[in-house]
């Protein structure tokens, strides 16, 4: 009898409860909805990506949800129907695949939700609003030439660390890479693999590759996360003078160019593209059109000790 | 007559000492594949064979081996512990807020030195292995399930620890008294890595563990036949859940190594890492039934496992054949595995029934 009445007194409250947070959620419940589909919420990058796009659209009178697909299109297909389902006014995707995200693009389009792409295009035009990108190619083409004058004439032996093999990004970057070292006969690739953009397996990679080959004098990483796994695995085997760059523009690869334990990344300003997808999105909701060109490719910049102090998480602060 | 009778003698010994070497050999196949691993990247890689390389590559082979310890242990009852991997993710992140942002006690940020750093670290992942342990034994969850489940709750907790950013500089800050912890995973101590160091003794505890102590035959006990060994008065419960703890106790030192190896920890550590420690068990001929294996056999896995992968990176082999490669090898050890113990359980009978007539 006891126990009943102690359950029905937590029923009460808990309902109770609950009409307190939908009175509450009401007047935030009437403001149209902008869904935000992230890669993962545990990379910096990705993080920031939406962090910004959130803000900016709070900032506008929007309310907002953030989703991350894991790269996993079919998880990124539910969170579209999600999207749908809730009516959603706009989306902003930074997408799981270029040809395998088209479909649920579509879908969207055709419910009548207008699609903004951030960081990553898909393989077809006229479905999404915008696809605006950073540019990758040129990104990892200024870093290698970093690369390269930081080496020297002398020239020498240098690694590579490639991201995710399957992931087109990885191969654009390496493309890049290749385009401009391959081009320097002082410059000879003794070793490249794939450490799958992660720190660990970088530190493990290299750690190996540096046993193999005692002449390596570069790094080259495809990314920031993996280029900090190299510069722990060079500080462990106690070499000095290798030079290793990144690619991305982290905060803690900004952090680690200022200590001088990483030469240079190139900074893909993130937080700028994911604030203009979510200005054109809105400037699209209210006039039926973003004012731009679908396909926008926003330039990377070089960053090195002598300008590190101007960028903050994935953004130019001066 | 005689004669024909000695031959047939003679070669029925040779058969017998035939199958007997074949037994033996299937037997000790880790071995075997690691000694051949070795010999053929030596031969392959002019760098392989150094006293430099083998310490890092102790160092790599040292985080698949402990959990491949704690991981054996579960699965001599007859468990899995698929939760490691998230464990050495959330140990590092504990230890990464800890060494960070400190501990708010009373309005004032405490920082606690190296030494409680690694105990709070442990305690944590303590209580997610009692929370599988209890799972398993009082609860009666399937093993794949709870800690299915835990892999889950650890990620995320790991994840909302820091909001899924990386804690870098873990060196710490003289005024804060809490430096030093990038040594556990970088210092060494005669030549030897303290990693290495840190697998050898839980090697040997383990071993020690599985031989020595009725705690060790309790446990295979559990795993050969679980009704008969309550019904023997061994306290099941209890020894389960002691696995569940031996196995976060290995996942969180791992995190903390990895941790101090980067001096940042971040929270997608250890991801897929419970599948290569349940592989290096696997090698090592512990049978996932429960009951059969050994430790020095997982020890022995993951130095296939990790000389292979070592190995392949040094010939400069392709993420993706680096895949196949390692596939291939787990499946065709544990096709073996079955082989030895049909072959053993056909000619047990035939090898004993020859003993005993051999002392007639």
């Amino acid at each position: 009898m006891r126990s009943r009445s102690i359950h029905l007194s937590a029923i009460v409250v808990a309902a109770l409860l609950l009409l307190t947070a939908t009175a509450c959620h009401r007047a935030e419940m009437s403001k149209p909805l902008i869904v935000i589909i992230v890669p993962s919420q545990d990379n910096p990058f990705f993080k920031s990506e939406g962090d910004a796009a959130s803000a900016r659209a709070q900032s506008l009178g929007y309310r907002v949800r953030v989703d991350a697909h894991e790269d996993d299109a079919y998880r990124q297909d539910n969170l579209i129907d999600a999207a749908i389902a809730s009516n959603a006014a706009a989306i902003i995707l930074d997408n799981a695949g270029a040809d395998s995200s088209i479909a649920a693009v579509r879908r969207a389009t055709q419910a009548g939700i207008p699609c903004f792409l951030i960081d990553r295009e898909i393989e077809a035009d006229g479905i999404a609003k915008a696809q605006i990108i950073a540019d990758n190619n040129q990104g990892a083409r200024i870093v290698a030439e970093e690369f390269a004058r930081a080496i020297g004439s002398d020239g020498g032996d240098y690694a590579e660390l490639l991201g995710r093999e399957s992931d087109t990004n990885a191969q654009i970057r390496t493309n890049a890479f290749h385009n401009v070292l391959d081009k320097l006969p002082q410059l000879h690739l003794v070793a490249a693999q794939s450490a799958n953009w992660s720190q660990s397996e970088a530190f493990q990679k290299t750690e190996t590759m540096l046993q193999a080959h005692a002449n390596i004098r570069g790094i080259i990483s495809g990314n920031d996360t993996m280029a900090l796994g190299a510069v722990a695995a060079v500080r462990s085997s106690g070499r000095n003078g290798i030079v290793i760059t990144g690619l991305d523009g982290s905060p803690d690869a900004i952090a680690a160019i200022r200590a001088g334990a990483l030469r240079a990344t190139s900074l893909q300003p993130a937080v700028m593209i994911a604030r203009m997808a979510v200005d054109e999105a809105v400037q699209f909701l209210h006039s039926g059109s973003t004012g731009k060109p679908e396909r926008q490719v926003i330039p990377c910049d070089l960053v090195t000790s002598q300008n590190a102090d101007n960028y903050g998480d994935f953004e130019k602060l001066r | 007559m005689t004669t024909a009778l000695n031959t047939r003698q003679r070669s029925d010994k040779l058969a017998r000492s035939f199958v007997r070497t074949l037994l033996f050999v299937l037997k000790a196949r880790a071995v075997f594949v690691l000694l051949a691993l070795l010999v053929l990247f030596s031969l392959l890689a002019p760098s392989f064979l150094t006293a430099n390389n083998f310490a890092i590559l102790s160092k790599h082979v040292a985080i698949s081996a402990i959990l491949a310890i704690g991981m054996t242990f579960v699965v001599l009852t007859g468990g899995i512990d698929l939760s490691v991997g998230s464990l050495a993710g959330l140990g590092g992140m504990v230890a990464g807020y800890l060494l960070t942002q400190g501990i708010l006690i009373a309005g004032v940020v405490h920082y606690p030195p190296v030494a409680t750093v690694i105990l709070i670290t442990l305690a944590a992942c303590i209580v997610v292995g009692l929370l599988n342990g209890w799972l398993v034994a009082k609860a009666g969850v399937a093993p794949f399930i709870a800690t299915l489940g835990t892999l889950y709750i650890a990620r995320g907790a790991a994840l909302l620890m820091s909001n899924g950013k990386t804690f870098p500089n873990l060196t710490g800050q003289a005024v804060r008294g809490n430096t030093g912890f990038p040594h556990l995973g970088q210092s060494s101590f005669l030549a030897i890595p303290l990693p290495v160091w840190i697998m050898l003794i839980l090697f040997a505890l383990a071993w020690l563990i599985a031989v020595k102590t009725p705690l060790g035959r309790h446990i295979y006990a559990v795993g050969g036949n679980e009704r008969a060994a309550r019904l023997a008065g061994i306290r099941v419960p209890r020894v389960k859940i002691f696995t569940y703890v031996a196995s976060s106790i290995c996942a969180a030192l791992v995190g903390l190594i990895i941790a101090s190896q980067l001096e940042a920890s971040h929270p997608a550590t250890g991801e897929t890492f419970e599948l290569n420690a349940i592989a290096a068990v696997v090698l090592g001929g512990t049978s996932l039934m429960g009951g059969r294996g050994s430790i020095p056999g997982s020890l022995i896995g993951a130095f296939v496992i990790g000389v292979l992968s070592d190995g392949l990176v040094m010939l400069g082999v392709s993420e993706f054949w680096q895949m196949v490669i390692k596939g291939t090898v787990i499946v065709l050890a544990v096709a073996v595995d079955q082989l030895q113990s049909r072959l053993q359980s056909r000619f047990l009978p035939y090898l004993q029934s020859a003993s005993v007539e051999g002392r007639e």
